[in-house]
C-alpha cells in the first residue's frame, strides 16, 4: 500500500465535510455526503489491510455499521440549521457509538453512555434549547436566526479538522506496529484469576453452592488458571481434593474492581467535583431567579428592589 | 462473555476504532469552530467527550487493562458536570442579551 493514499482519503473526506457545511443546494449537500462517506469507506478499507491475522468477520462488520452510523449523524449533527435537531441527531451518534463499545467488549461503559448521555446530560440540552428558543421567537415563530443559519469560517475549522485527522491517521498507519502485541486469551485467564483472588467471599459463595469447601488458610493460592479456565483447588464433601471450575467474572466486575481498588482517590474526587458542579449550578440558577424577580417587579412598577430580595433570601 | 470472540484484538480493529475516534473528534472540532449558537458548541465538545471514550476503550482492549474504562467513568462525571455549569451559564447569558449568538459576547476580547 502507498503511504499516501490514506492521506488522500483524508482529504477527501475533509472536502465532503466542507461541501456539506457550505453547499446550498440539497443535491450538493448530499454529494458532498456521499463523497465524504465513500472516502471514509476506502480509509477504514486501508487500514482493513494492516498487518496481522484477520479478527472475527462479524465483529468487525458491525463495528464499522456503527461506526459510519456514528459518523454520518455526527456531520448532520453540525451542519443542521436547527439546534433541537443537532441534540437529536447527537442522540444517534451516542447510540451508534455504543454499539461499537458493545463491539468492544466494554459493555458496562457502553450501558452507562446511553443512560447517563442520552438519558441524563441530552435531556438537560433539551431543555435550555426549548426555553432559550422560546424566548427568542415568540415574535416569529419558527423562524431560523441568522447565527443558526450561516457557520462561521467553515473553511478555516475543516482545515484544522483535516490537520487533526492527519495526525490520528498518521498514528494508525504507522505507529501501532511499534505497540508491544495485543493481550491475548492468557493475559485475560490471568486478570481474570487476578480478580477472583482478591474476592474470596464470591469465590466461598461459588464453591460452597457446588458442595466444594476450602482448604484451611488463605483461599488467593488455591485459585489457578488451568487449560482454558480459571479452577479452584479445594476439597469436597468427603474430605478429598477436587478441581472446580470457576464462573470468569464478566467486565462489570473488572471494570468495578479496578475503580475502587485502582482508583479511590479519584473516586472520591469524582464526588467532589459532582458536589461542587451542583453548587455552582444552584448559584447561578439562583441569582438569575433574584434577577428575574426583580425585573418582574419592575414591570409591575410596586416595591423596592431591597425589600424584595430581603424577602426572598 | 462468550458472544464475542475471546480472541486478542488485531492491529486492523485498533486502527478501525482509532479512525472512528480521530474522525469525531475532528467532527467535533469543525463544529465547535464554525457553530456560533453558544448550546451547539457545547454540544460539539460532548462529540469531542465521545471520541475520546473510543479511544481508552480500544486501547484498553488492547492491553487487556480497565483503567481505560474506569478513566471513561470519570470522563463522564466531568462532561455531566461541564454540561450542568455551561448550561447554566448560557442560560444565564441568553437571560442577558436574548441571543444564543457567541458573537453577541466579542467585547471581551480587548
Amino acid at each position: 500500500m502507498d503511504p499516501i493514499l490514506p492521506y488522500i482519503a483524508t482529504a477527501g473526506a475533509a472536502l465532503g465535510l466542507l461541501i456539506v457545511l457550505t453547499g446550498r443546494a440539497v443535491a450538493v449537500r448530499g454529494g458532498g455526503g456521499l463523497l465524504g462517506l465513500a472516502s471514509l469507506a476506502w480509509l477504514f478499507g486501508l487500514a482493513g489491510g494492516l498487518p496481522g491475522e484477520a479478527g472475527d468477520v462479524a465483529e468487525e462488520i458491525f463495528f464499522l455499521i456503527f461506526a459510519l452510523t456514528a459518523v454520518a449523524s455526527a456531520v448532520q449533527m453540525i451542519s443542521q440549521k436547527r439546534p433541537v435537531y443537532s441534540a437529536l441527531f447527537f442522540v444517534l451518534v451516542i447510540m451508534s457509538v455504543c454499539g461499537a463499545l458493545v463491539m468492544l467488549e466494554a459493555f458496562f461503559i457502553a450501558f452507562a453512555l446511553v443512560i447517563v448521555y442520552a438519558g441524563a446530560i441530552l435531556i438537560t440540552y433539551m431543555f435550555v434549547l426549548m426555553l432559550a428558543q422560546q424566548a427568542s421567537d415568540s415574535s416569529h415563530a419558527g423562524e431560523i436566526p441568522h447565527y443558526d443559519r450561516f457557520p462561521r469560517d467553515p473553511c478555516a475549522a475543516v482545515v484544522v479538522a483535516a490537520l487533526v485527522m492527519g495526525v490520528v491517521v498518521s498514528a494508525a498507519f504507522t505507529g501501532l506496529g511499534d505497540l508491544p502485541p495485543a493481550a491475548g486469551e492468557t493475559a485475560r485467564l490471568q486478570a481474570d484469576a487476578a480478580l477472583l483472588r482478591s474476592l474470596p467471599g464470591q469465590v466461598k459463595r461459588e464453591a460452597s453452592r457446588a458442595g466444594v469447601s476450602l482448604r484451611e488458610g488463605e483461599t488467593a493460592p488455591q485459585i489457578e488458571v488451568e487449560g482454558g479456565d480459571v479452577v479452584l483447588r479445594g476439597q469436597g464433601a468427603d474430605g478429598e481434593a477436587t478441581t472446580m471450575v470457576l464462573t470468569r467474572p464478566g467486565n462489570t466486575s473488572h471494570v468495578g474492581w479496578t475503580l475502587v481498588a485502582s482508583f479511590p482517590a479519584s473516586l472520591e474526587l469524582a464526588g467532589v467535583i459532582l458536589l461542587m458542579a451542583m453548587f455552582g449550578a444552584v448559584v447561578l440558577a439562583r441569582r438569575e431567579m433574584e434577577h428575574a424577580e426583580r425585573e418582574l417587579t419592575r414591570a409591575v412598577g410596586g416595591g423596592d428592589d431591597d425589600a424584595d430580595t430581603g424577602a426572598d433570601a | 462473555m462468550m458472544l464475542l470472540a475471546a480472541e486478542s484484538m488485531t492491529q486492523a480493529s485498533l486502527a478501525h476504532a482509532l479512525l472512528l475516534s480521530g474522525v469525531l473528534l475532528s467532527i467535533g472540532i469543525a463544529g465547535f469552530l464554525s457553530k456560533r449558537n453558544l448550546i451547539v458548541m457545547f454540544l460539539c465538545t460532548e462529540l469531542m467527550f465521545q471520541a475520546v471514550i473510543i479511544a481508552m476503550v480500544a486501547f484498553g482492549r488492547w492491553y487487556w487493562d480497565f483503567s481505560g474504562q474506569v478513566f471513561v467513568i470519570f470522563i463522564l462525571t466531568v462532561a455531566a458536570a461541564e454540561a450542568a455549569l455551561a448550561l447554566a451559564l448560557v442560560v444565564l447569558l441568553h437571560r442577558r442579551r436574548s441571543t444564543l449568538d457567541a458573537e453577541a459576547w466579542t467585547e471581551l476580547r480587548e
